[in-house]
């Protein structure tokens, strides 16, 4: 099964309609399950929903083989996560679907890093789908300590010159 | 031993707050409050001291900002705070600004979504900010006084 996440803010009925396309013309032969939140389109080859709860979605994003989402950071962290392979293709301001394009950006950096596949439009993810099955994700070694150490040096110099 | 801090926390409910959230051992020991968007969130964080939310806004809403600022000065006026660390957006730059016109210090995590530059947020923060830090190394080469140490996610 794969996973088709789209978020919950705004609509993306262009990354819906490009996944219901390529099951149609069988370019996709995996059995897919959406949630697509706002989004209009209506998909005519697999089952969707417009949120799940956190339980549900969990236990799709465990059974999927493979995730194919919008390329937010929260969506890109739970892939890693799960060490799932993810095609995100990123929102684009000039149809509506976020308020800046800071999506392509994230999303290209992070294909570069080899941690997720991308595809910006409909015609690539058509191509990039038959690559995302062998895809392994390289995984991220994130430095939240080392942030976290230096936020916390810092609260400790103000500890120490307080009062002074 | 000296005393606690009160360390006030604002975030924009979502990426923003998560991101802030995986840093916490940054401000154990301390008193916290929270500057958050949306009620959504609270009980997730009540047990860290007192929460505010002040509502979501961005330039599309301008009467929202202005709640929001409102709010967010009262939080500041009330909780004031020795530090202010944020990760953003809008609210969490309001908080910053008016943290440090307060008195406090601030620490500015920009998030990771911003690759190329930092975000609008950061940059409105960064002369008010005692500290800059931000997740992708070239960033940090292209802002003075902005520091890289590394990345949360």
């Amino acid at each position: 099964m794969i996973f088709l996440t789209v978020g919950t803010q705004f609509p993306f009925d262009r990354l819906v309609r490009a996944v219901d396309d390529c099951c149609g013309a069988l370019e996709l032969n995996e059995e897919v399950f959406a949630q697509i939140g706002d989004s209009t389109y209506a998909p005519r080859h697999f089952e969707a929903a417009s949120s799940l709860d956190k339980e549900t979605f969990d236990r799709h994003v465990q059974e999927a083989s493979a995730v194919i989402g919008h390329a937010g950071m929260g969506t890109i962290t739970m892939a890693l996560d799960h060490g799932k392979p993810l095609l995100a293709m990123p929102r684009l301001k000039k149809y509506g679907e976020v308020v800046n394009d800071h999506q392509v950006a994230l999303a290209e950096e992070f294909e570069a890093l080899g941690h997720i596949l991308v595809a910006h439009d409909a015609d690539e993810l058509a191509r990039k789908l038959t690559q995302l099955k062998s895809f392994t994700p390289k995984r991220r070694a994130a430095s939240v300590d080392a942030v976290a150490e230096r936020v916390r040096c810092f609260v400790q110099s103000v500890e120490r010159n307080r009062g002074k | 031993m000296s005393e606690q801090l009160k360390v006030c926390l604002a975030a924009s409910a979502g990426g923003h707050l998560s991101q802030l959230r995986r840093v916490a051992s940054a401000w154990s020991g301390h008193q916290t409050c929270w500057i958050t968007t949306t009620e959504v969130v609270r009980a997730s964080l009540g047990e860290n001291g007192n929460v505010y939310v002040v509502g979501e806004c961005n330039r599309q809403h301008p009467f929202r900002v202005i709640a929001t600022l409102v709010l967010c000065l009262r939080a500041i006026c009330r909780e004031k705070p020795d530090v202010v660390i944020s990760t953003g957006a809008a609210a969490g730059c309001l908080a910053a600004v008016f943290g440090r016109l307060a008195g406090a210090k601030v620490v500015w995590l920009d998030s990771i979504t911003n690759v190329h530059r930092l975000s609008l947020s950061g940059r409105l923060t960064r002369p008010f900010a005692n500290l800059v830090l931000v997740q992708w190394p070239a960033l940090a080469r292209k802002y003075r006084g902005v520091e890289y140490v590394g990345a949360v996610v």
